[in-house]
């Protein structure tokens, strides 16, 4: 029998245990020891055998579907479907996280030009697709209504299936944004920091467009409903915001998914000194946010989730989670999805040219009227893959993890950090350690939780397999 | 009960053909084409390149469409296709090596021949349409059911594949045919009743059946084949449901999907079914553990045969509405029952008086 190679890491009570194809369990440094001194008794080989890490003969069942788990934890590179349009960088709030990212409401030269309009729509036309999703950001993208109205015009005609999001601060709506929005094929896309004060410190400032934002979300959750509506926090982990209403906010608005997305410290943000705990900080938050939903998901038997966490657990759980942006492997960028700037440069990410702005590093791909540079993005995916990183490939939520270049970037200005040392890997050796320890936890709220959370009935209690 | 055989007469002929049955002229025109020409008292006559074909008890609308294996010395048609059914099977043979203790058609050692009428058959089906095939075991005839798939599906793009097999007779070398078919025109539905060896191999009466199974599920694995996977749920192997689960996340997690399915009340299943059937609408809690469990792991399991008020609330979704047309009944429970437009319902040969407990009306 040959067993495939086995990575390892001690969790406070056990040790986990995975190959590269995403099988996995628990045991101990008992086993640990005698894998490593090549001393395995019978027992250990016949649980590795039936958990799916060794087979007898090459093209055996199990060979077979190592292989297949294994091709199936790769992302595979589908076609640009999935493009994000910036037609103004003008807003009509500052955000204290967010100067890079806007210009003031009445600057000029913010905005595509007409010709720019012209290249974005024969982009478009020239995609290799019957179907497409638009995102709209900003700056404030509803105060660019006419060239909004150009573009889903020309995609409802051009493609068979056609999906718009407006990610908008839903700050100032009249007749004409409402009826834009009402569209069947539109989803609103917005933040809500939590409660109202957290809102004001981080994006309002004053009470009076605290007031009409939150007047508009609730507009917005009445006209459009929760399924066509979605909002995210963004969480500062220096002055995190009560936790409790941050639920009741978004249980209120019908949203039982909050994505909890760290402050992007790109940008002038980033100019703030960035402070050392502020990792520990982040994982201590997010992991105690996570049971303050099983906590309350059990008292209330009203489920909410924490996205990427969900996200996680099920990548953890199986494959075929494979198309997530901000987690994947390899991470072929400009290739399904790609943003169109104020100026018409193409950029991998929002973060990539947020990180040019600012005039660190050139991170654009190309041009909208001359289409994406392929030498340029041939040379930035080059090393967008955690396969053969040297941490990585001794780290067993390899085969969950993704990786990200550009946060590497941005933070660190270069792509070869050792991988341990980077926010990137910390934030997710810490959020792969929650699901571990979630997964083998003996205890029925969080059973409760992890169930909803996998998107089954109840949680099966010989899912997670433990060897002695 | 929908009638899959007519009482017919067909002048001049002496060997079987198909016909495919036309209510009106020039909608389609092949060599196998007849048409409506009158009715005469109950019977519909038709006419064609190779002279009259009278259909005993065929009302006008009813089969326009379908697709007739006429047997001229035995005044008979085999309805082979119905053109408004999604349920249309072909049985290629009676023959198989296997003898499951609930088969439902029991095997017989006579084999004929009818391959190529078959063809014929499938040639003519409705647009789009998904076509069975099943047994008998369909691969003890390897080569001609390849030949079939092969050469249909060249000819008709638009037409899908369902073959029913025991998956004991496919060999390496069969990857290469199996690829060169059109990607997922073909589902392989392949019975695994137990993880255990010893088990499996009593329920399918054969000896290192198992086995042999499992290789051949790494080659159609191999070959990009799409497969369903099919459980029958007995009292004999209900209990160790989970444990399969776990065993197809981490062996078998290429599957399409699994089926998990309850009993139908013939053939062998009816000798035998005091012993064989498990009555889920008492205890489900075998195989809602298997259901999550797949399920959570990336195995899209599902449900088969399984009347909506016999599963619990939270498994309803995942069990559609399986039983074919033609031999699905309801029972007076269900007269007023809000779920049975979307309820699969029972087995014409559902038996009444031994079968689930809790039937009651949603
Ligand atoms: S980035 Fe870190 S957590 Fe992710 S696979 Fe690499 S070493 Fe593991
Ligand atoms: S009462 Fe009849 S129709 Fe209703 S769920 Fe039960 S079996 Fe189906």
């Amino acid at each position: 029998m040959k067993v495939w190679p086995l990575k390892f890491r001690d969790l406070v009570d056990g040790t986990i245990f995975a190959d590269d194809a995403g099988g996995w369990f628990k045991s101990d440094r008992g086993f640990l020891d005698r894998y490593g001194k090549d001393q395995l008794a019978p027992d250990d080989l016949s649980f590795l055998q039936s958990n799916g890490h060794a087979y007898e003969r090459v093209g055996d069942l199990s060979h077979t579907a190592f292989a297949w788990r294994w091709a199936s934890r790769q992302a595979v590179a589908s076609p640009l479907a999935y493009v994000i349009l910036v037609p103004t960088l003008r807003c009509n709030l500052s955000c204290g996280y967010c100067q890079v990212s806007r210009a003031a409401e009445t600057a000029r030269g913010f905005d595509w030009s007409s010709e720019t309009l012209k290249d974005v729509l024969r982009f478009l036309d020239r995609l290799e697709t019957d179907q497409i999703k638009i995102e709209f950001q900003g700056g404030e993208p509803t105060l660019r209504l006419d060239l909004l109205e150009a573009v889903r015009d020309f995609c409802r005609k051009r493609f068979l299936r056609s999906e718009f999001v407006v990610c908008t601060n839903l700050q100032r709506l009249g007749a004409a944004e409402w009826s834009f929005l009402e569209a069947a094929d539109t989803f609103t896309s917005t933040s809500v920091d939590g409660d109202a004060s957290t809102h004001e410190r981080q994006r309002t400032v004053s009470a009076a467009l605290t007031d009409e934002f939150f007047g508009n979300l609730a507009m917005a959750a009445e006209r459009l409903g929760p399924h066509r509506m979605s909002a995210l926090p963004t969480i500062d982990p220096f002055s995190p915001p009560d936790f409790m209403s941050l639920c009741e906010t978004y249980e209120q608005l019908g949203i039982a998914s909050i994505y909890l997305r760290p402050v992007n410290h790109q940008g002038f943000a980033r100019r703030r000194r960035m402070r050392s705990e502020e990792m520990l900080l982040w994982n201590r938050m997010h992991s105690d946010f996570i049971e303050l939903l099983i906590r309350r998901n059990a008292e209330t038997g009203h489920f909410l989730e924490e996205y990427y966490f969900t996200h996680a657990l099920r990548r953890v759980l199986s494959a075929g989670l494979e198309h997530h942006v901000d987690i994947r492997n390899p991470n072929l960028f400009a290739t399904d999805y790609v943003l169109v700037d104020f100026d018409g440069k193409l950029y991998p990410t929002d973060e990539a040219r947020m990180l040019s702005r600012i005039g660190h590093v050139d991170l654009s791909v190309g041009h909208v009227a001359t289409g994406i540079d392929g030498e340029r993005r041939a040379a930035m995916n080059a090393s967008s893959m955690n396969n053969f990183d040297p941490d990585c490939i001794h780290c067993p939520y390899q085969t969950f993890c993704g990786t990200d270049l550009i946060d590497d970037v941005s933070r660190y200005g270069r792509v070869d950090v050792p991988r341990h040392d980077t926010w990137f890997c910390q934030r997710h050796m810490a959020l792969f350690d929650k699901v571990f320890e979630l997964v083998y936890r003996d205890d029925v709220a969080t059973r409760l939780s992890l169930a909803r959370w996998a998107g089954v009935a109840e949680w099966p209690i010989g899912l997670a397999r433990r060897h002695s | 009960m929908i009638s899959l055989r007519f009482a017919v007469e067909a002048t001049g002929a002496r060997h079987p053909f198909v016909v495919r049955l036309n209510d009106d002229y020039g909608l389609r025109s092949t060599t196998h084409d007849v048409y409506l020409a009158e009715f005469e008292g109950a019977d519909a006559v038709f006419e064609g390149p190779g002279g009259l074909l009278r259909v005993q008890g065929l009302r006008s609308g009813e089969a326009d469409g379908d697709v007739l294996l006429v047997i001229p010395d035995r005044n008979i048609a085999h309805r082979l296709i119905r053109a408004a059914s999604d349920h249309n099977t072909l049985l290629v043979t009676e023959r198989c090596d296997q003898l499951c203790v609930m088969c439902s058609q029991p095997p017989k050692t006579r084999h004929v021949d009818m391959f190529s009428l078959l063809e014929t058959a499938a040639l003519l089906a409705p647009r789009d349409a998904t076509i069975g095939i099943s047994g008998g075991e369909p691969t003890l005839y390897k080569d001609q059911l390849f030949g079939l798939l092969t050469r249909v599906l060249e000819a008709r793009p638009d037409v899908s594949f369902h073959v029913l097999t025991n998956a004991q007779h496919f060999v390496e070398q069969d990857v290469q045919t199996l690829r060169a078919l059109p990607a997922g025109s073909v589902t392989w539905g392949v019975p695994l009743y137990s993880a255990d060896p010893g088990l499996h191999d009593r329920i399918v009466g054969k000896q290192g059946a198992q086995a042999a199974l499992l290789n051949n599920l790494a080659i159609l694995c191999r070959a990009g084949a799409a497969i369903e996977l099919r459980t029958v749920i007995m009292r004999l192997n209900v209990a160790r449901l989970t444990e399969l689960a776990v065993f197809l996340v981490t062996h078998v997690p290429f599957v399409t999907n699994w089926a998990i399915m309850q009993l139908e009340n013939i053939g062998y299943a009816r000798k035998n079914w005091d012993e064989l059937f498990e009555d889920t609408s008492i205890s489900f809690g075998h195989v809602a553990s298997a259901l999550d469990l797949a399920r959570a792991r990336g195995i899209s399991a599902v449900l088969y045969n399984f009347p909506l008020c016999t599963v619990p609330e939270p498994y309803r979704a995942l069990a559609p509405s399986t039983i074919s047309d033609w031999k699905r009944r309801y029972l007076s429970e269900c007269d007023d029952c809000s779920a049975r437009s979307r309820c699969g319902g029972f087995f014409e040969w559902y038996p009444d008086d031994r079968g689930f407990a809790g039937v009651r009306h949603l």
